[in-house]
């Protein structure tokens, strides 16, 4: 029996006449590592989001462990809380330290005591190695750090899946891989998550399933291995070639 | 001096007249300028609206307007009797509400975008956002306009005299004109003003400085 953690169904959105998310269903089973491939402009980012409900979909049904948060009436602000976000342009609460941003949901979502969110929080940081980073504030840090510590923020309060928008794409090639370090050891943990990343050979190593999303739906899932040497849809093909020559360029 | 030394209780009491009415506007104007901006951020149309003919209002007429029909206008009317300093105390706030609801507005857009996503990503709710994100980032940036509008509150207060209320300016002025000695009363008045708005502007500084958020250079 497989546990369903996070499934849509049929999901729209649009903004103006440019639709972002047509029609798409997917299901995310637990310790599921589903990466999202796909050109700039997709609507991968605005699909994440409408998972996360934090842009609400026009049409279709968002399911956190068989709770409906399309329904009227349901708690967002609970739900999100169950799901963990990670930002492209990372958006760390800038007057809060490390520790702080981490803190927060801890002691004003989940209200936990003091002391308890203290070593929860610390906890996070360790296990994405910015303990000793604790007491920064973001604007000390490198985007690298910036993201784990964004990351840590993601993980600290448990959440039933993690949801990351290209995590390292706004990062330095050389910070990337502290961040990706960081993904790898989350998923070790087995970590549900559902990552919009172009790291192919971090894709390669971690994940269950590659979708190929391309103007607003899924064009197409398959295994890894398969996906990079032999993709099924066309546009998955074109798009292949250019991000390995683009890749051999970097 | 000797017209300074003899006439020191009542330049006191003006001064200290003048302090109250400064602090009690500018505090009071913050509290009531947060609720206008997020009133006008979040309230809809129709709230918005009326906060714009609000701010307007107090933006685009005179204070000593808006005192005079406060004090000699509005109680004969509605049958009421309003302490002049009372009124005062209540101008003041109302006036620099309007113009604090801006600059606070205008700093919580500042920071607003990313950092609402941010914290309703966390699970936090719209108002929780607010409070624990988007003010206080929000109200460092303010901290220079906000010594500003102290500076300009803090003058206008000269208005006061036209309510009937003992402010320093008019203190000075009958001090001036009873003892023959005009220019050295508005001189003298001119100091006192000066070392008051001089401490606090230090004190807005010294604040601006301690709360800066490591790593940010905020440019006001």
């Amino acid at each position: 029996m497989t546990n369903i953690v996070m499934e849509c169904r049929n999901l729209w959105k649009t903004y103006g006449n440019i639709i972002a998310v047509k029609d798409v269903s997917l299901q995310i089973n637990e310790g599921d590592i589903k990466l999202i491939f796909g050109p700039s402009g997709s609507g991968k980012s605005t699909f994440l989001r409408c998972l996360a409900m934090l842009t609400p979909p026009d049409k279709g049904d968002v399911f956190l462990r068989n709770e409906c948060l399309t329904k009227p009436g349901v708690d967002l602000n609970k739900a999100r809380a169950k799901i963990g976000f990670v930002f492209q342009h990372i958006w760390l609460f800038r007057h809060l330290t490390a520790l702080g941003n981490v803190e927060l949901a801890l002691r004003r979502v989940l209200k936990m005591s003091k002391d308890k969110a203290r070593d929860r929080a610390m906890l996070a940081l360790k296990e994405v190695k910015m303990e000793e980073w604790a007491n920064h504030y973001p604007a000390q840090l490198s985007g690298g750090q910036q993201q784990r510590i964004g990351i840590a923020r993601a993980l600290a309060r448990e959440p039933d899946i993690i949801l990351l928008d290209e995590p390292t794409s706004a990062l330095d090639p050389e910070l990337t891989g502290e961040v990706i370090d960081t993904l790898r050891d989350l998923a070790k943990m087995g970590t549900t998550m559902l990552i919009v990343s172009h790291e192919m050979p971090f894709a390669r190593e971690v994940a269950d399933e590659m979708i190929f999303y391309d103007e607003g739906a899924i064009i197409e899932t398959n295994l890894p291995e398969l996906f990079f040497t032999s993709p099924e849809s066309e546009r998955a093909k074109k798009f292949m070639a250019r991000l390995i020559k683009r890749t051999k360029r970097e | 001096m000797s017209f300074i030394v003899e006439n020191l209780p009542l330049i006191a009491n003006g001064f200290l007249v003048t302090i109250e009415v400064t602090l009690v506007g500018i505090f009071a104007g913050l509290a009531l300028g947060i609720v206008l901006a997020i009133g006008d951020l979040y309230g809809g149309k129709i709230i918005s609206t009326i906060i714009r003919f609000y701010v307007e209002f107090f933006r685009g007429s005179p204070i000593i307007a808006q005192l005079f029909i406060f004090v000699y206008v509005v109680p004969p009317l509605f049958h009421v009797l309003i302490d002049p300093l009372i009124a005062g105390f209540l101008i003041f706030a109302l006036n620099s509400a309007a113009y604090q609801k801006g600059y606070i507005k205008g700093a919580m857009q500042a920071v607003f975008e990313d950092q609402m996503q941010a914290g309703l990503s966390i699970g936090l709710s719209k108002a929780s956002t607010i409070v624990f994100v988007i003010l206080p980032q929000a109200l460092r940036i303010l901290i220079p306009a906000w010594s500003n509008e102290f500076c300009s509150l803090t003058k206008s207060t000269a208005a006061l005299s036209q309510a009937g209320v003992r402010d320093l300016t008019s203190t000075f002025s009958s001090i001036g004109s009873q003892t023959f000695m005009i220019l050295e009363a508005w001189v003298a008045c001119a100091i006192l003003y000066l070392i008051w708005i001089t401490v606090m502007t230090k004190i807005f500084d010294i604040v601006y400085e301690k709360k800066k958020i490591p790593g940010i250079e905020i440019s006001a």
